[in-house]
C-alpha cells in the first residue's frame, strides 16, 4: 500500500495541472466543459487525499533530482506527514466544493475557461506547497500560488480596480518572497541543505540562527497577509467571490501558516515572540476594521486578517498544532462565509454593499442558514468548529501567562462577535434596503449544496467530527491539541468567549437602525473613520510616489545626463573624428554604413595579421 | 569525413548563410520562391540545433564527433555552454524569421537575407571554439544588424544605428585587442587558439592584465554592462522587430559567452580590482537599470531597457563563478542566458503585435487590449512572467541559481541582487496592465472603429508559441540545459581559480 502512496500524490498534484493545460490549449471557448473538467479533477483529488488521510499512517516520502546547478542539487520530492495529510485534505475538500460552487456562480461568465484553468493552476500550486519535501520546491510552488492568485484577481481585467488589485497582490507578495529567497541562500550557506528532514536532523550549536527564521518568515508575512504586508488582501476581493473563498480565505493565505508549522523547528524563540505579538495585534486590528466596511467581501477579508493573526499568534506561542487546527477550522467556516456572500451577491444582482441588503433570511433561506451557522462558528459558539480552535489559542495565551497577547486576542474575540452580528443584522434581518435586495432569489443547487455541506456539516460539526471520526493516529495534529486542552466554565478563554457572545447579541440590537444606515458610523463617526482609513496603504502610496518614483526618475536623469549625454557624446564625437582623421575623409553623423564598413575592415585586417603569423 | 553531429553542426551554420546569400544575390527571384528559401534557412537550424543539444548531453558520444575543420583555418565544434545557446539561437531565429516573413517590407529578399546572415553569424558564434573564429562570426552577424536597423528600423533609427555602431565597434575592437593580446601571450599558432588551448597555455603564466581589462569592458559593452549600456535601449527600440529579437535574445550573449569561456578562464577577469569592478557594475545593471525601467512610458523601450537590467544577474553569476569558484553561478548564468534569449525575443515579438493594434508603443495610447486580443494578452502575460522569473519558465532556475550561488556574500549584496524580483515585477506588471487591462482606451476604441482588428493570427501564435514552449520545457526540465553546462562549468571554475589543473573537453 505504502509503495503506491507517492503515485497517489503524483495524481493529486498533477491532475489539476493536466486539467489546466487542457483548458488553456483546447477548451478556452468550451466554458461548461472546462468547468466540469476542473471540478471533476478537484473531486478526484479530494477523494485521493481522503484515502491518504484515512489509510496512511506512515509518512509518504519520494524524491528525485531535477537538475544540478554546480554544487547545488535541485530536487523535487514529497514529504507527506501528519500535518501535510491534514492540509491535503482541507485544501482538496474545500477546493472541490468551491469548484462546484463556481460552476453555478460563474455560469454566465464569458471567460469560464480561463477562470477554471486559473483555479486548476492554483490547486496544483497550493498542493505543491503542501507536499514539498524541501525549501526550494516550496518556494517554487509559493511563487506559482502568487501567480495564480494574480491571474484570478485579474479575472475582471477590464475594470481598473481589478487590474490594480492583482498587481498589488503580486508585488506585495514578492516583497515577502525577496526575504524568502535570502532565507534559502542563508540556509544553504550555513547548513548545506534545503531538505526539511535533513535540516530537522541537524541541531546546530547555539540553536538555529534568528536570521534564518526571520528571512524565511518574510514569505509567511507576505503570503499570509501579516503586518506590514497585509495591505493586498482586502483589495484582492476584486476577484470573483469563489476565488476569495478558496484562495484569499481558506487556502493560500493559510499556506503561510502551514509553512511556518513546517519549519517550526528552526524558528528562534525570540522570533516567535515577535510573531505572537504581531499576530495578536493583527487579530485585534483586523477584527475592529471589519466593523467599518460596508462591502460584505471586504468585511470578511478583514475577518480573515484577524483569523490569520490568531493563527500567527498560536505559532508564536509555540503551538503550531493549534495554528494548524485553527487553519483547518477557519478554512471550513470562512469558505462558507465567502461562498454565502457570493450567493448573496449573486442573488442581489451583484450588489456587494451590505447597507443595501437586508431581509434576505426569507428570500434566501438555505444561504442564510449556512451563513449564520458559519458565523456562529466564526464567533466560537461552544461546540461549533471555531470554538475548538479559537478558544484553544486564547486559552493557550492565558495559560502561558502572555498577558498582552491574551488581551489582544480577547479584543479580537469581541470584535468578531460584533462584526458578525452587524453582518447578520444588515444582510439577513430587517427589511430590504434596495431594489436589488427586494428582488433577491435563492441560488441554484450547485451553489447551495457546497454551502450546506461546508456550512452546516463542517462549520457546525467540524470539531466534533475531527475528534470522533478521524483516527487519532492519522491525525495527531487535530487529536493532539483537543486532547491536551481542557475546557471548563471558569477558564479565562471561556469567560472571554461567552462575554463576547453576549456583546454580539447586544450588537444585534445596536444595529437595528433604519435600513441603509450604519449605527456605529452614525453614533461614533470619528471612531468609524479611524477604523475605515487605510493607514498602511497611505504610507506605501507615499513611499511609491514620493520616494521610489523620484529615485527612479533621478537615476534615469543621471543616466541620460552623465552616461548617455557626456560619455556617449564624447565617444560619439571622438571616435568618428579619430577614424575620420585616420581615413583622411570626413565622417558625418548618421553614416552607419561607413562605421559598418570600418568594422568589417578591422576584422579583415586583424584576421590577416593572425593568419600571417 | 566528419561524424554526423559535426556535419549537422556545419549545416546549422551554413544553411542560413547560404540561403541568405541566395536571397541577396537573387533579388529578382519570385517572392514565393524567396520565401521558401528563407523558410529553409530559418527552419533547418531550429530542427537540428535542439537535436544537437540532446545528442551532446549523451555521454556515450565523444566530443570529437561534434568537431570538424573549416576553410577559415578554424573549425566548428560544440561545448557544454555553446550547445544550449546554439539551440536557443536557432529557436529565436525561427521565431524571428516567421515574424519577418509576415511583415510587408521593401526589398523583401534583402531584408530576409540580411536576417539570415545575422542568424548564421550568431549560430557561428556558438559553433566554434576558436577565440578569433567566434569573434569573426560575431562581426559577421553585427554588420547586417546595423544595416537592418538603418534601413528597416523604426523611429529614430539613424542616430540609434550610429550610436550602436560606435559602441559596438569600440566594444568589439577592445575585446579583439584583448583576445589578441591573450593569444600572443599564450604563444599559440592560429590553429591552436581555441578557448581550451589559450586557457591551458595561460594557466601557469597568466595573461597580461591589459588583456583582461580590454576583454572585460569590450565584451561587457557588447553585453550592455553598466555603464556601457546606452546603445542597447535605443538600438533595440529602433531595430526592426526580428532584428531586435535576434540581437537582444541571441547575439548579445556573445559577450557573456566570451566572458565565461575566455574572460574567466584565460584572462581571469574576476581576479583583483577587475573583479570588484565587475561586481559593482553588475549590481548597477540589476538595480540602477531596474530603476530606469520603472520610468519608461513606451513598451518597446521598456522591453529594451529590461533586457539590459536582466544582464545584471548573468554578470553576477559569472562574477561569483570566477571570484568564488562557484560552478553553480556559471551553470545558472548560462541557463539564464538561454532562457532570457527566449523570453526577451518573445517580448519583442509580442510588443510589436501590440503596436500593430494600438498604433503606438506608448502606454498612454494602449489599455484594455485583452478584450479584443485575448490570446495575445495570454501570451504576453506568459512571456512577462517568464521574464520576471516565475517558476515553470527557464528564467526562474537561472535567477534563483544566481541568488543561491551568491549565498556566501554579505547580505547586502545578496539583497541588492535579489531586489530584481521586486523591481522586475513592478515594471513588468505595470506594462501588462497598461497594455491589456483596464477599460479600453479612447485611442484604442477609435482605432478599432476606423479599422477593426482582432487577435493575433496563427503565425504570431506559432512564433511566440515556439519561444514559450521552449521556456516551459527548460522550466520543467532545467536539466535540458544543465546536463550540458555541468561539466564545463566545473572545469571553467578550475581555470578561473587555478588550484585544479585538469581540463576536460566537455
Amino acid at each position: 500500500m505504502s509503495a503506491d502512496l507517492p503515485v497517489l500524490v503524483h495524481w493529486i498534484l498533477f491532475l489539476p495541472l493536466g486539467a489546466a493545460a487542457l483548458q488553456a490549449l483546447l477548451l478556452r471557448r468550451q466554458g461548461a466543459l472546462a468547468s466540469w473538467l476542473s471540478t471533476g479533477a478537484a473531486f478526484v483529488g479530494a477523494g485521493l487525499a481522503l484515502r491518504i488521510l484515512l489509510t496512511s499512517e506512515a509518512d509518504v516520502r519520494w524524491h528525485a533530482e531535477l537538475a544540478r546547478l554546480g554544487e547545488i542539487s535541485v530536487g523535487v520530492g514529497y514529504l507527506v506527514d501528519a500535518h501535510a495529510r491534514l492540509m491535503l485534505f482541507v485544501v482538496t475538500f474545500v477546493g472541490a466544493l468551491i469548484h462546484l460552487f463556481s460552476v453555478g456562480y460563474m455560469a454566465d461568465d464569458g471567460a469560464r475557461g480561463r477562470f477554471f484553468a486559473g483555479l486548476s493552476v492554483f490547486m496544483f500550486s497550493i498542493l505543491g506547497i503542501v507536499v514539498a519535501d524541501n525549501l526550494l520546491m516550496t518556494f517554487v510552488f509559493w511563487e506559482l500560488v502568487g501567480f495564480s492568485s494574480y491571474m484570478l484577481i485579474a479575472h475582471y481585467f477590464d475594470r481598473d480596480y481589478a487590474a490594480a488589485a492583482s498587481r498589488k497582490a503580486f508585488v506585495v507578495n514578492r516583497v515577502g518572497d525577496l526575504g524568502f529567497i535570502l532565507g534559502l541562500a542563508f540556509c544553504l550557506s550555513r547548513f548545506g541543505t534545503l531538505q526539511f528532514e535533513e535540516l530537522r536532523a541537524l541541531s546546530p550549536a547555539g540553536g538555529w540562527p534568528f536570521a534564518l527564521g526571520a528571512l524565511l518568515a518574510c514569505g509567511f508575512v507576505g503570503k499570509s497577509a501579516q503586518f506590514p504586508l497585509h495591505v493586498w488582501l482586502t483589495d484582492a476581493m476584486a476577484g470573483p467571490t469563489p476565488v476569495s473563498a478558496l484562495i484569499h480565505a481558506a487556502t493560500m493565505v493559510a499556506a503561510g501558516v502551514y509553512f511556518m508549522a513546517r519549519i517550526f523547528f528552526l524558528l528562534d524563540p525570540s522570533l516567535l515572540q515577535i510573531v505572537a505579538v504581531s499576530g495578536a495585534g493583527m487579530a485585534a486590528l483586523g477584527g475592529l476594521c471589519a466593523l467599518a466596511q460596508t462591502d460584505i467581501k471586504k468585511s470578511l477579508a478583514y475577518s480573515t486578517l484577524a483569523h490569520l493573526g490568531i493563527m500567527a499568534c498560536a505559532l508564536g506561542l509555540g503551538r503550531p498544532e493549534l495554528a494548524l487546527l485553527h487553519m483547518a477550522m477557519h478554512a471550513f467556516f470562512k469558505a462558507t462565509l465567502f461562498l454565502g456572500a457570493g450567493s448573496v451577491i449573486h442573488g442581489c444582482h451583484h450588489e456587494q454593499d451590505m447597507l443595501k441588503m437586508g431581509g434576505l433570511l426569507r428570500k434566501m433561506p438555505v444561504t442564510a442558514a449556512a451563513f449564520i451557522a458559519a458565523t456562529l462558528s466564526n464567533c466560537a459558539v461552544p461546540f461549533l468548529a471555531g470554538w475548538y480552535s479559537k478558544d484553544a489559542v486564547i486559552e493557550a495565551a492565558f495559560h502561558s501567562g502572555r498577558v498582552a497577547e491574551a488581551a489582544l486576542l480577547s479584543v479580537a474575540a469581541v470584535a468578531t462577535c460584533l462584526y458578525s452580528a452587524r453582518m447578520i443584522r444588515l444582510v439577513f434581518l430587517g427589511t430590504p434596503a434596495s431594489e436589488e435586495a427586494s428582488h433577491a432569489h435563492e441560488s441554484p443547487w450547485t451553489m447551495t449544496l457546497p454551502l450546506v455541506v461546508l456550512g452546516l456539516g463542517y462549520s457546525v460539526f467540524g470539531g466534533m467530527l475531527a475528534t470522533a471520526m478521524v483516527p487519532a493516529s492519522a491525525l495527531s495534529t487535530v487529536a493532539g491539541p483537543l486532547g491536551a486542552m481542557t475546557f471548563h466554565a471558569a477558564a479565562p478563554a471561556t469567560v472571554v468567549g461567552l462575554a463576547a457572545l453576549v456583546l454580539g447579541v447586544l450588537a444585534l440590537r445596536f444595529y437595528t437602525a433604519e435600513p441603509g444606515r450604519d449605527a456605529l458610523r452614525d453614533r461614533m463617526p470619528r471612531f468609524y473613520a479611524l477604523l475605515e482609513h487605510r493607514w498602511m496603504d497611505g504610507l506605501y502610496r507615499w513611499y511609491v510616489d514620493s520616494v521610489q518614483r523620484r529615485v527612479a526618475e533621478l537615476v534615469a536623469f543621471l543616466d541620460l545626463l552623465l552616461i548617455n549625454g557626456v560619455l556617449v557624446r564624447w565617444v560619439g564625437a571622438g571616435i568618428p573624428a579619430l577614424l575620420g582623421f585616420l581615413s583622411g575623409r570626413a565622417f558625418h553623423g548618421g553614416q552607419a554604413r561607413a562605421y559598418a564598413a570600418w568594422t568589417a575592415a578591422g576584422v579583415i585586417f586583424i584576421a590577416w595579421i593572425l593568419i600571417a603569423r | 569525413m566528419a561524424a554526423l553531429p559535426a556535419q549537422l553542426l556545419q549545416a546549422v551554420v551554413a544553411t542560413p548563410v547560404a540561403t541568405g546569400l541566395l536571397l541577396i544575390a537573387g533579388r529578382r527571384l519570385p517572392r514565393a520562391l524567396g520565401d521558401w528559401i528563407a523558410l529553409a534557412g530559418f527552419v533547418l537550424p531550429a530542427a537540428l540545433a535542439p537535436w544537437l543539444l540532446l545528442t551532446w548531453t549523451d555521454l556515450s558520444i565523444p566530443p570529437e564527433a561534434f568537431r570538424s575543420g573549416g576553410p577559415w583555418g578554424f573549425g566548428l565544434s560544440l561545448n557544454g555552454f555553446s550547445a544550449p545557446l546554439l539551440a536557443m539561437t536557432s529557436i529565436v531565429g525561427l521565431a524571428a524569421g516567421i515574424k519577418a516573413m509576415t511583415q510587408d517590407v521593401e526589398a523583401r529578399h534583402a531584408y530576409l537575407g540580411l536576417l539570415l546572415f545575422m542568424l548564421g553569424g550568431t549560430l557561428g558564434v556558438f559553433a566554434t571554439d576558436h577565440v578569433v573564429g567566434f569573434y569573426f562570426f560575431h562581426e559577421f552577424a553585427l554588420i547586417p544588424t546595423f544595416i537592418l536597423t538603418l534601413f528597416w528600423g523604426g523611429e529614430g533609427r539613424r542616430p540609434a544605428a550610429m550610436q550602436m555602431a560606435i559602441y559596438l565597434t569600440v566594444g568589439a575592437m577592445a575585446s579583439l585587442a584583448g583576445i589578441l593580446l591573450a593569444v600572443d601571450a599564450a604563444g599559440l599558432d592560429w590553429a591552436g587558439a581555441t578557448f581550451e588551448g589559450v586557457a591551458d597555455a595561460l594557466l601557469a603564466k597568466g595573461a597580461p592584465r591589459a588583456a583582461g581589462a580590454l576583454t572585460l569592458f569590450g565584451l561587457g559593452t557588447l553585453a550592455s554592462l553598466f555603464p556601457f549600456h546606452s546603445w542597447a535601449a535605443s538600438g533595440y527600440s529602433a531595430a526592426p522587430t526580428p532584428a531586435a529579437m535576434l540581437h537582444a535574445g541571441a547575439l548579445k550573449k556573445f559577450g557573456l559567452y566570451g566572458l565565461a569561456l575566455l574572460g574567466l578562464t584565460s584572462l581571469r577577469v574576476t581576479e583583483g580590482a577587475l573583479g570588484g569592478w565587475l561586481l559593482w557594475l553588475a549590481l548597477g545593471n540589476t538595480v540602477l537599470i531596474g530603476l530606469v525601467c520603472l520610468t519608461q512610458v513606451d513598451l518597446k523601450r521598456l522591453v529594451s531597457w529590461s533586457s539590459v537590467a536582466h544582464m545584471g544577474p548573468v554578470f553576477l553569476g559569472l562574477w561569483v563563478a570566477g571570484a568564488r569558484g562557484s560552478a553553480s553561478g556559471l551553470d545558472a548564468a548560462v541557463l539564464l542566458m538561454t532562457a532570457h534569449g527566449l523570453s526577451c525575443a518573445a517580448l519583442f515579438l509580442l510588443s510589436n503585435d501590440v503596436r500593430v493594434r494600438a498604433g503606438s508603443y506608448r502606454f498612454e495610447e494602449m489599455g484594455g487590449l485583452a478584450s479584443r486580443a485575448p490570446v495575445l494578452a495570454a501570451m504576453f502575460v506568459a512571456a512577462s512572467m517568464a521574464s520576471l522569473g516565475l517558476p515553470g519558465f527557464g528564467n526562474f532556475w537561472g535567477e534563483i541559481g544566481v541568488f543561491l550561488s551568491l549565498r556566501a556574500e554579505p547580505l547586502w549584496i545578496q539583497a541588492l541582487a535579489a531586489s530584481t524580483v521586486v523591481i522586475t515585477a513592478v515594471y513588468t506588471l505595470r506594462a501588462v496592465a497598461a497594455a491589456f487591462f483596464g477599460p479600453e482606451s479612447a485611442a484604442l476604441a477609435r482605432r478599432a472603429e476606423a479599422a477593426p482588428f482582432g487577435d493575433i493570427g496563427w503565425t504570431s501564435r506559432l512564433a511566440a508559441g515556439l519561444l514559450l514552449a521552449a521556456l516551459v520545457a527548460v522550466g520543467f526540465m532545467p536539466s535540458l540545459v544543465t546536463d550540458s553546462t555541468n561539466r564545463v562549468s566545473a572545469d571553467v571554475v578550475k581555470y578561473a581559480r587555478p588550484a585544479a589543473k585538469t581540463p576536460s573537453a566537455r
